[in-house]
């Protein structure tokens, strides 16, 4: 990220608002310019700006999965062998059914979320990953979602000087 | 209708996939999807109520990348249910500030006992596994195991109207 400009004070606060849900009403940047105490324009000015950068990947609705006919979820943890994490990876991030792919320090080294229909749906996903990378079933973790008891990102955004001067190291 | 029970005409289905590109940031952003959709800016606001009162919009607000803003560390944690503990331990470690997010899951049984996942966030690895300490004292369940993620290979919104929303029809 050095290649960027680093988020200044501004920034920090405009990111905090926005983990709040947008106002609906006709003008809602306005809206949150007035609680930040900063022009219309010097709010949106910076939203461009973070959003070109990557840092605000868009302000859009979160569906709730359940109403869009997406009922069944799982989580799938795999053991495989270190050489080959990128190549499955890859696999498992080709299919749409995958939302979040990750590599973990762990012996199941890869662990990612498919959301589908029904559970057939999603068993015959898995079927299809686990064929095509030839995993055996003994080095999976099948950990289908019984419960979702919280959803709420929400960081609290330190300034560079508030955490340290740790900004930006990996 | 679809499984979830809820109506959703098809301009409500454009209407999600145009917002699904994120919130024009311009004065009016309702007035310009509209445009797109031959809608007045009112009507878009008002589709949008009925969704979010209809529970299919469950928030409606920045996505951010925390990793650009120096939030890097990211540990899923898996807690195993503890027998003394009384009461609902899903819902108790749910109640913690810093777990953003929450779910309980089927074991494997004889291989895998954890039933409970939390997520947390934090500028350093160290910052994170001193969180899950603290918190692991509080609520008194010491058998957990901590995944850090090394590298992030796919991450988008479960729920894409473009990419996956054919299931929806």
């Amino acid at each position: 990220m050095t290649d960027h400009a680093l988020p200044d004070r501004t920034d920090l606060h405009i990111l905090a608002a926005l983990q709040d849900d947008i106002p609906l009403v006709p003008r809602p940047f306005a809206a949150i310019a007035e609680r930040l105490k900063i022009p219309e324009q010097v709010l949106l000015d910076h939203l461009k700006r973070l959003q070109d950068e990557g840092i605000v990947r868009g302000i859009s609705p979160i569906l709730e999965s359940r109403h869009m006919g997406l009922s069944a979820a799982t989580l799938i943890a795999l053991h495989v062998p270190e050489k080959r994490v990128h190549e499955i990876a890859a696999i498992i991030s080709s299919c749409p059914e995958v939302s979040h792919n990750f590599r973990r320090n762990h012996y199941y080294a890869l662990w990612f979320t498919l959301s589908g229909k029904n559970e057939e749906d999603i068993q015959r996903v898995l079927t299809e990953i686990l064929r095509r990378t030839g995993i055996p079933d003994t080095d999976v973790l099948n950990l289908p979602t019984t419960r979702k008891l919280k959803v709420d990102v929400r960081f609290s955004f330190l300034s560079d000087e508030e955490r340290g001067g740790t900004f930006g190291s990996p | 209708m679809r499984s979830g029970g809820v109506p959703l005409d098809p301009l409500d289905l454009d209407l999600l996939s145009e917002l699904e590109n994120g919130l024009p940031l311009v004065k009016e952003p309702y007035e310009e999807i509209g445009t797109r959709l031959n809608l007045t800016g009112n009507e878009v606001l008002e589709r949008i109520r009925t969704l979010q009162a209809a529970g299919i919009i469950r928030k409606f607000r920045a996505r951010i990348n925390q990793r650009r803003v120096g939030i890097s560390a990211n540990a899923l944690v898996a807690w195993k249910r503890a027998d003394s503990l009384n009461g609902d331990m899903g819902s108790l470690l749910a109640s913690f500030p810093c777990v953003t997010h929450c779910y309980e899951r089927l074991p494997v049984p004889g291989r895998w006992e954890y039933t409970i996942y939390t997520v947390h966030h934090g500028y350093s690895r160290d910052a994170v596994l001193a969180e899950i300490r603290t918190l692991a004292g509080h609520i008194g369940v010491h058998d957990y195991v901590v995944l850090f993620s090394t590298e992030e290979f796919k991450r988008v919104p479960n729920v894409r109207i473009r990419e996956n929303g054919s299931t929806m029809a």
